[in-house]
């Protein structure tokens, strides 16, 4: 019982996915701090992970997800960059920043509830 | 070591160096109408640069962790206006008073900037306590 869900699709790829939050949050952090550093290019998860990690849930492949790693990379295509090279715009990046804390809240009340089920299993009343 | 609040110790060293450039900004401000610094000269506007710096090898996909620092501070060595103030003390011969080359304007865009950048780093480490206190909660 609890193997079904401590080794279940959703639960395995919930635990990624918040890896995965938690990293992007580091990236665009490091976006926001640099946003006045000439030269700089803004940093985000390298545009791949999403594909690979899509093909392996659809070959049913779980223990490649989890050996999956998440990379970031160099965004140089993110629009105009400004004439010291730089191509942060700050609002962009303080959207993403809400987005992927609103992605990390739901993959973690995810987790949680995953949980709280399995205690409801073991205790039998529901808390 | 992973951090608990993710990001953390890269958005302090934005917010140290957006506040170093607050400084230059007030000190460029303050002394407007200095005419004559330690050297004998006009004061000379102060400017910041800032560069990326790697903090840790780490997280989760190798290097990351970009963070910033003042890389240095330059003078603007461009000459300030000359006015006509022959009652002046540092007037010259003929009246003139060389001001300092601060430009008001110049410095309270510079202001408005660093402070906005300020604001959205703070914004981060909000986010990332919000996400920390969220993955605590996993569980209960």
């Amino acid at each position: 019982m609890i193997d079904s869900v401590m080794a279940s699709e959703n639960y395995v790829l919930a635990k990624k996915l918040l890896d995965a939050a938690a990293f992007r949050h580091e990236l665009i952090a490091t976006n926001l701090a640099n946003v006045e550093t000439p030269g700089f290019k803004r940093v985000d998860l390298a545009p791949d992970f999403s594909q690979k990690l899509g093909s392996l849930v659809q070959k049913g492949d779980l223990d490649g997800t989890r050996d999956l790693a998440i990379q970031h990379h160099e965004d140089t295509h993110a629009g105009p960059a400004r004439p010291d090279g730089n191509n942060i715009e700050l609002d962009r990046e303080l959207l993403e920043l809400n987005r992927n804390a609103l992605e990390y809240e739901f993959l973690a009340e995810y987790t949680s509830n995953s949980l709280q089920r399995l205690k409801t299993a073991i205790t039998g009343r529901v808390i | 070591m992973m951090n608990l609040i993710p990001a953390i110790d890269v958005t302090a060293s934005a917010l140290t160096a957006e506040k170093v450039k607050l400084d230059v900004v007030s000190q460029n401000i303050a002394n407007a109408h200095t005419t004559r610094g330690p050297d004998g000269m006009p004061y000379a506007r102060k400017i910041v640069s800032f560069e990326a710096e790697l903090n840790r090898a780490g997280g989760l996909g190798g290097a990351t962790g970009q963070g910033v620092r003042v890389g240095q501070i330059t003078e603007d060595k461009s000459l300030g206006p000359l006015v006509y103030n022959p009652s002046h003390p540092d007037a010259d011969a003929g009246g003139m008073v060389r001001m300092p080359n601060v430009n008001l304007a110049m410095e309270m865009v510079d202001l408005m900037t660093a402070s906005r950048s300020y604001e959205a780093n703070l914004s981060v480490v909000r986010t990332a306590r919000q996400m920390a206190q969220k993955a605590l909660r996993i569980g209960s």
